[in-house]
């Protein structure tokens, strides 16, 4: 056998060295963008960005690695790609390497980079990386760059530490809200009282009124607010789990599951986007992610409402916005920095934020185009708008995370019956500042 | 009958004659037909549970919408479409993934049989000083976990200027196989007695000539292995792919590419699930054609105390 | 789809890599060949030679983040001291053993999971990998067949195995519940109860690891000559005692070194409990994958590097002790 692998080998590694005597030795650092076919999207058609974006003053060529938390799978990806496209076609001299990362790979991988001095040159992310990015020194301010008052206020508080602003939004959002099949629930309700009744009517068999991530406290935190919770103290870093409000939140999703009886045993995200798809859902509570992706599924059937009011305290639940940001690295300049200040005005631009709308049905961070009749007389649009209105921005610091951490074990333990609401209150909160001493 | 006659037996047999056979099925010639249909029977079971997994994922790569769960326990779902396949196939870079992954895999697999085969040479015929603490240091390397080496390796890559290059990849593949590729290999030429090559060198040919002519035939099983190990700690790789390529979308490899497919709350399970069929499929085709070698491989080294 | 600029472009990186790895070899050989046999003339020369390509790769690859992780285990690196961090000493290692290591769990429960883990997934494999070997070592009509589905396991990669399984574990759509109520058992909330969630990382891996079990021991059950159980006939043993007299002692060999490699590997082992911990307890959190979370998800630098040192320390410990009893230091000499 390995008398027939010598000759076979050795004829490999000939092809192999010809080819490579042949192709052009690749540099490590400056290896310029090949033409790689672009595969079409059929799903989703991006609509050409026609701005003319403002002239630049960077005559020499310039490369701008930039890397988005922007997948393929609801057409994000595509439309950074054709913005990166069409500014590159009016400003030549700029080229664009759009990489798409994960959220988390994102972040782990921006301080891993930076770490060893090779970072992207701009960020194209979430808000709540505004935090760890801060604190380890790896992003620069935009207040001098940037006109910030042209954009909405909820949106840019939402990367403001230590009074300085981190990031440019693109657009807000992010936030959950009460969605229903027009078949099941034909009208959406106006309290939880009248949530609870009509997802009872329809609970029978392997239909449930009601479903949601019934793991990650992003979908604790609206009852919160409806409650009149908030996880910080006023000083914005200091954790309040162990409150009133929390235990009556506990109390109510707990309820909703075990009294009322509208829940799924279990569900996780994938479990509760199943049930609602699979028209075994009644009412879902999901993001406004998730909105183009029920439309295709269910047309006209989809109805898009607020979280309704808790009928014990008459407030309206607050979901957390957040938005998608560009954030730029601490040390670019120089041309570089010039010719990302462009294409952030480029992409924030008035006819560039109403394709975004347009093409991701994602609501705009530019105060004029959320005014526009695209999204006034669109009725999903303008629900979801409107419960925007209703958020509360997500605080970005770093002690979030361990908000985040402290609840979540908890809150599946009382939706497992596992321990009572006060309880588990009382566990999150010595597990939220035992968390923020590490953080010292 | 001691061990060592055994296993000069078997090695010398090696590669040469397939070892009888007689001696091998003694168990299963007087059972009673009862004994016969319940061990058919359990077998049947144990395949059930180990390929019905497997069986899922296809039928979430053939089930319309985007569903990773369903109601519906069918393996072939009800409107079974290729259409993730095809999204996967034409509209995914899939193929580049896959030639990607092909590329880099063979020249680990290549450089690692190579390396694993000199060193492991070295080790079994010299006693140089300083051999006992090599091979008790290969061994700890496998007790590093990979998540710890990810930043260093990376800060080192960068140094090198191997990043977003297959370079600094196929060489850290090859190295991370190298330990236990030499192990195994070494353990094989131990059972081969040293007579065969000093013969040989009595006969004129130099060490290396030894080496290649007469060692190397009769290995073919452990190389195989080597082989066979070194294919799929590069082929399965995603922490070090990711840390060293993860930039350069033309040069990913299939774990980062299906990576791609997934989000944190929009993955295409359809896709993924497509993907990952395609993936496994040739993986399982080299498996079977070389388990063969496997089973005869592994325990011909070993059967000596 | 693939073009050929992409096959061109993925060729000339592997011709590159193939060209840097001859090119630094023969460099490298040649400075060897010169100082060692040419000028010191040392009578292992041709030996040091041919394992200096593969010391130099690991020692570039091992060493070097060895000590560059040494190094950041004594300091307070995390994200607040992510560029000025100050060396602390040992503070980290202290920290280790006294402070829980990621929110409420401390070090020595980890260990104990960890242990109880291994030893778990180490008896199932050896058992039933030597059950199916033992079904599948006699002669009969499709040994081939079965032989290409128990190996099913194995050959799937890894992690698209786990993620599947995740699915198969979801309470009300995975089989595993389904089939459960169908028998008339209630079903279990695997992903969010600790102990189901730990049983459920346990059955997933042992279905991963049986088929390599499988495959070695049946190898070795071949390899034992079946003139040693007619002897043992001829002196009345009945099956049982065949087992135990003659089959185990004969593949203990084999059977040694494969126990004691595959309780390193599912002490390491990242991808199972991992992604089926999809909720984060931290009950079924092992020794790596705590470590892997607070280097990556809590910026722990510092202290997970103090924490894989330990984790490191550990398995060395108890490689030292599988050297002695498999003896594999000997060579050909022996």
């Amino acid at each position: 056998m390995s008398k027939k692998w010598m000759p076979l080998v050795s004829i490999l590694l000939i092809a192999v060295f010809v080819l490579a005597a042949c192709a052009p030795a690749a540099t490590p650092t400056e290896v310029p963008p090949t033409a790689v076919a672009q595969p079409t999207e059929q799903v989703v058609q991006p609509t050409e960005a026609r701005t003319t974006p403002p002239p630049t003053q960077a005559p020499e060529a310039v490369k701008i690695v930039l890397w988005t938390k922007e997948g393929e799978a609801d057409g994000g990806l595509q439309f950074v790609q054709s913005l990166a496209d069409a500014y590159t076609k009016a400003n030549p001299t700029v080229t664009f390497e759009v990489v798409n990362k994960d959220v988390e790979t994102l972040r782990e991988d921006f301080q891993t980079t930076s770490l060893a001095g090779n970072p992207p040159d701009l960020l194209w992310t979430v808000s709540d990386h505004a935090g760890p990015f801060t604190t380890a020194d790896l992003i620069q301010p935009v207040d001098d760059m940037v006109d910030l008052t042209k954009f909405v206020e909820s949106a840019v508080a939402a990367v403001q530490l230590n009074g300085k602003t981190w990031g440019v939004p693109i657009s807000n959002g992010n936030h959950l809200m009460l969605l229903y099949n027009k078949d099941l629930v034909p009208n959406a309700p106006k309290d939880t009282d009248e949530m609870i009744q009509m997802a009872k009517a329809i609970t029978k068999g392997d239909t449930y009124g009601l479903v949601f991530n019934q793991t990650e406290p992003f979908w604790l935190v609206p009852w919160l607010g409806g409650f009149g919770g908030k996880v910080f103290a006023a000083d914005g870093v200091t954790p309040t789990l162990d409150t009133p409000e929390m235990v009556a939140t506990l109390q109510f999703l707990h309820d909703l599951k075990y009294t009322e009886k509208i829940l799924p045993k279990e569900s996780d995200y994938n479990g509760a986007d199943t049930l609602f798809k699979e028209g075994k859902a009644g009412m879902i509570i999901n993001g406004d992610w998730s909105l183009a992706d029920y439309q295709k599924t269910l047309g006209d059937k989809l109805g898009v409402a607020p979280l309704p009011v808790v009928k014990a305290t008459g407030k309206y639940p607050a979901p957390y916005t957040s938005g998608v940001f560009f954030m730029i690295p601490k040390n670019l300049a120089g041309a570089k920095l010039d010719a990302v200040k462009s294409f952030i005005d480029f992409v924030t631009s008035e006819e560039n934020q109403l394709n975004m709308v347009k093409t991701l049905k994602r609501l705009p961070a530019l105060k004029t185009a959320l005014q526009n009749e695209l999204i006034t007389k669109d009725p999903i649009l303008a629900g979801s708008a409107l419960q925007m209105t209703y958020g509360t921005p997500m605080p970005t610091v770093i002690e979030m995370r361990c908000n985040w951490d402290a609840m979540k074990p908890e809150m599946q333990a009382v939706l497992a019956n596992q321990k009572t609401p006060e309880a588990a209150a009382k566990a999150m909160q010595p597990a939220a500042e035992a968390c923020i001493k590490k953080l010292q | 009958m001691s061990q060592t006659d055994l296993s000069i037996n078997t090695a010398a047999t090696a590669g040469q004659v397939k070892p009888r056979r007689h001696s091998f099925f003694y168990a299963g010639r007087r059972d009673s037909p009862f004994k016969r249909l319940l061990i058919h029977a359990a077998l049947w079971i144990a395949c059930l549970i180990a390929v019905y997994p497997v069986l899922r994922i296809l039928s979430v790569s053939l089930r319309p919408g985007n569903r990773l769960l369903s109601t519906d326990l069918a393996i072939i779902p009800a409107n079974a479409t290729l259409e993730s396949y095809r999204i996967v196939l034409f509209e995914k870079p899939f193929l580049t993934w896959i030639w990607n992954s092909l590329s880099i895999t063979v020249a680990t697999a290549l450089i690692g049989v190579i390396l694993a085969a000199t060193s492991a040479y070295a080790v079994s015929r010299h006693r140089f000083p300083g051999r006992s603490p090599m091979l008790v240091f290969l061994l700890t390397t496998q007790m590093i976990p990979s998540s710890m080496l990810i930043i260093p390796l990376y800060i080192l890559a960068v140094q090198l200027n191997l990043v977003a290059t297959y370079r600094g990849l196929v060489i850290a593949y090859a190295v991370t196989a190298v330990p236990f590729s030499i192990w195994i290999l070494k353990g094989y030429y131990d059972t081969i007695p040293i007579d065969l090559e000093e013969a040989a060198r009595i006969d004129g040919c130099s060490e290396i000539e030894a080496f290649l002519r007469i060692l190397m035939p009769l290995s073919t099983p452990a190389l195989a292995i080597v082989f066979l190990f070194n294919f799929t700690t590069a082929w399965n790789d995603y922490l070090l792919a990711r840390v060293i390529l993860g930039s350069k979308e033309e040069l990913l490899t299939w774990p980062l590419g299906l990576q791609r497919l997934q989000a944190q709350f929009l993955t295409q399970w359809g896709q993924f699930s497509a993907a990952s069929i395609m993936v496994a499929i040739p993986v399982m085709l080299l498996f079977l054609y070389t388990s063969k070698y496997l089973i005869s491989g592994l325990t011909l080294g070993s059967v000596k105390g | 789809m693939i073009t050929s600029e992409v096959i061109t472009k993925s060729l000339s990186e592997v011709g590159t890599t193939v060209l840097f790895v001859l090119v630094g070899t023969i460099l490298l050989e040649a400075v060897l060949y010169l100082i060692l046999m040419r000028w010191l003339k040392y009578k292992y020369a041709l030996a040091f030679m041919l394992i200096a390509p593969a010391v130099v790769g690991l020692i570039a690859l091992v060493v070097y983040p060895l000590v560059w992780e040494f190094n950041l285990s004594l300091t307070n690196m995390s994200l607040r001291r992510f560029k000025n961090p100050s060396y602390i000493g040992f503070g980290n290692y202290i920290d280790v053993f006294t402070e829980p290591v990621l929110k409420q769990v401390g070090f020595f429960q980890l260990f104990g999971q960890t242990i109880a883990w291994t030893a778990i997934n180490v008896f199932f494999h050896v058992t039933f990998g030597m059950i199916l070997a033992l079904l599948l070592n006699r002669e009969m009509r499709g040994r081939g067949i079965y032989r290409m589905f128990l190996i099913v396991p194995w050959a799937v990669p890894q992690v698209i195995a786990v993620l599947a399984w995740r699915g198969e574990f979801h309470y009300e759509l995975g089989f595993v519940n389904i089939v459960l109520q169908k028998i008339g058992i209630a079903p279990v909330q695997w992903l969010s109860e600790p102990v189901a969630n730990f049983a459920a990382m346990c059955i997933t891996n042992i279905w991963l690891g049986i088929p390599f079990m499988m495959v070695v021991l049946l190898g070795a059950l071949q390899s034992i000559s079946g003139e040693y159980y007619e002897a043992a006939e001829i002196d009345g043993a009945n099956s049982w005692q065949k087992f135990w007299q003659v089959t185990m002692p004969l593949i203990r060999p084999v059977l040694t070194p494969v126990v004691i490699l595959g309780t390193v590997w599912t002490f390491n082992n990242f991808n199972v409990p991992f992604f089926i911990n999809q909720n984060e307890l931290e009950t079924s959190d092992i020794l790596v994958t705590a470590l892997f979370r607070a280097a990556f998800q809590y910026n722990q630098y510092g202290f997970s590097a103090a924490f894989a040192f330990i984790n490191f320390g550990v398995l060395l410990a108890y490689s030292l002790i599988y050297l002695r009893l498999f003896g594999g230091l000997k060579g050909a000499y022996e």
